[in-house]
């Protein structure tokens, strides 16, 4: 699906965002494609991710090591991981280039700030989902402040009263911006939740 | 999913997990409304809602054919049995570069029903399908929602697929560029009709590599991209060439 897509917030909020998916495809690279997202693993993990996970295993920050991700690795495997600079996600594509391991790669974030990369790169970009907004009976929505917090869970595991509880005990003074970041980021279970970016967001609430 | 009433201890904690707002405290025990769970399992996760008495099971027929409909469609750890592929069942663009799903001169459109926060039901999702059915689109064959039609060239779907509820679900086709226009017109009458939202992809392929590719001018019909979007670095091989 498209889960990294649709990403709420201001572009200046969401500068410092980035999500990495390599999507063996199904039928066609996909078979005895695990010692290649193993390699990319190893990089991403020499990187320093934000965030990663697996849908096997559930993320870094519901107490599953990298290990245990790269122990449970299905027959068609995938990769997907958050970084909360360009610099390392500019390393990660750089040294996946160099290395030809021929797995779709797709990088979500700002137009400019991904353009950027493959340009410095010299790679070609293929084809780009283009987020058009969300529409129909828009009044079902929560407010922004908790869209910007729940759309980085693109599967939807992320309730807009868990958001709510976050704000409101950070508010309280009863958790840090960072501890509330990782209770709404835990249902996140691909791990594709930029912890960086939410711990700047509930940030604005201590002291209110 | 279930709560088995002798363990639980009223104590709340699932309560704010659900996406859908089904859990809530009866009688000092909580309760799942069964019509409203879209069984994406997250209050069974142990790691994430920490149920102090482990007090949620799952139903017997959750991978049964029509409940399993809820379970394909809503927990990212549950791979659909069609297509191989899990989260909502389809590779969009992750794979473009080798697969060629959306070419040349084509644009692709996703309408992701039920995205963010509010969850879709397939009367909903067939309200659109049926709409769009005038344009005589193909749906993609590797999308899971393929498998849900009773009579794909009238949109309509399958009678066990109407009764069911899930967090989103894609309806993904491509057309082609003179297309666009009265397909989005379509979609966004369409919405205004239903008692859920809907995320828009629009998916284009790059024709010079140094600048996005171009899209026609839709502000009339409310539309506007993103500043942010998903790219596909075209790193895959064998590239699927047009």
């Amino acid at each position: 699906m498209t889960h990294s897509l649709h990403r709420r917030g201001s572009a200046c909020s969401l500068k410092e965002d980035f999500v990495i998916l390599v999507t063996p495809a199904v039928d066609i690279n996909h078979k005895d494609s695990g010692e290649k997202l193993w390699k990319i693993l190893d990089i991403v993990t020499e990187v320093g991710p934000n965030n990663i996970g697996s849908y096997e295993t559930g993320t870094i920050y519901t107490g599953i090591t990298i290990d245990e991700i790269r122990a449970n690795m299905p027959e068609t495997p995938r990769v997907r991981c958050c970084f909360d600079s360009k610099e390392k996600m500019h390393e990660v594509i750089r040294r996946i280039k160099e290395e030809d391991l021929g797995l779709s790669i797709t990088i979500s974030g700002l137009n400019e700030e991904v353009l950027d990369i493959c340009q410095d790169l010299d790679i070609k970009p293929h084809s780009v989902n283009y987020s058009l907004g969300v529409h129909g009976a828009t009044e079902l929505l929560p407010p922004e402040e908790v869209l910007e917090l729940l759309t980085m869970c693109g599967h939807g595991m992320i309730s807009k009263d868990l958001v709510k509880k976050a704000i409101d005990e950070v508010k309280r003074g009863r958790k840090t911006p960072y501890d509330a970041a990782v209770m709404v980021a835990q249902p996140c279970v691909c791990g594709i939740f930029n912890v960086s970016r939410a711990e700047r967001l509930l940030s604005k609430y201590v002291g209110q | 999913m279930l709560i088995n009433k002798e363990l639980c201890i009223g104590c709340g904690l699932c309560v704010p997990y659900c996406p859908v707002n089904a859990i809530s405290i009866k009688d000092r025990k909580a309760e799942i409304d069964q019509d409203s769970c879209t069984e994406c399992g997250t209050c069974g996760r142990r790691s994430i809602v920490k149920c102090p008495t482990s007090a949620f099971y799952d139903r017997e027929d959750v991978t049964k054919y029509p409940r399993s409909i809820r379970k394909y469609f809503s927990d990212p750890m549950a791979t659909h049995v069609e297509t191989k592929v899990p989260g909502r069942g389809t590779e969009e663009i992750k794979t473009n570069d080798v697969t060629g799903r959306v070419g040349k001169g084509q644009y692709g459109i996703g309408i992701e029903m039920g995205r963010p926060s509010v969850a879709t039901s397939y009367r909903d999702v067939e309200k659109m399908t049926m709409a769009l059915a005038k344009f005589d689109i193909e749906h993609e064959p590797c999308n899971p929602i393929k498998f849900l039609f009773e009579d794909e060239k009238k949109g309509t779907l399958t009678k066990e697929a109407l009764e069911q509820r899930v967090i989103s679900t894609i309806i993904e086709f491509n057309v082609d560029k003179d297309q666009l226009i009265p397909v989005l017109e379509t979609i966004m009458e369409t919405g205004k009709t239903l008692d859920t939202v809907f995320s828009l992809d629009l998916i284009a392929r790059f024709e010079d590599t140094d600048k996005m590719p171009e899209i026609p001018d839709l502000s009339g019909l409310g539309l506007e991209p993103r500043p942010n979007s998903k790219i596909n670095l075209g790193l895959g091989r064998p590239l699927k060439e047009d």
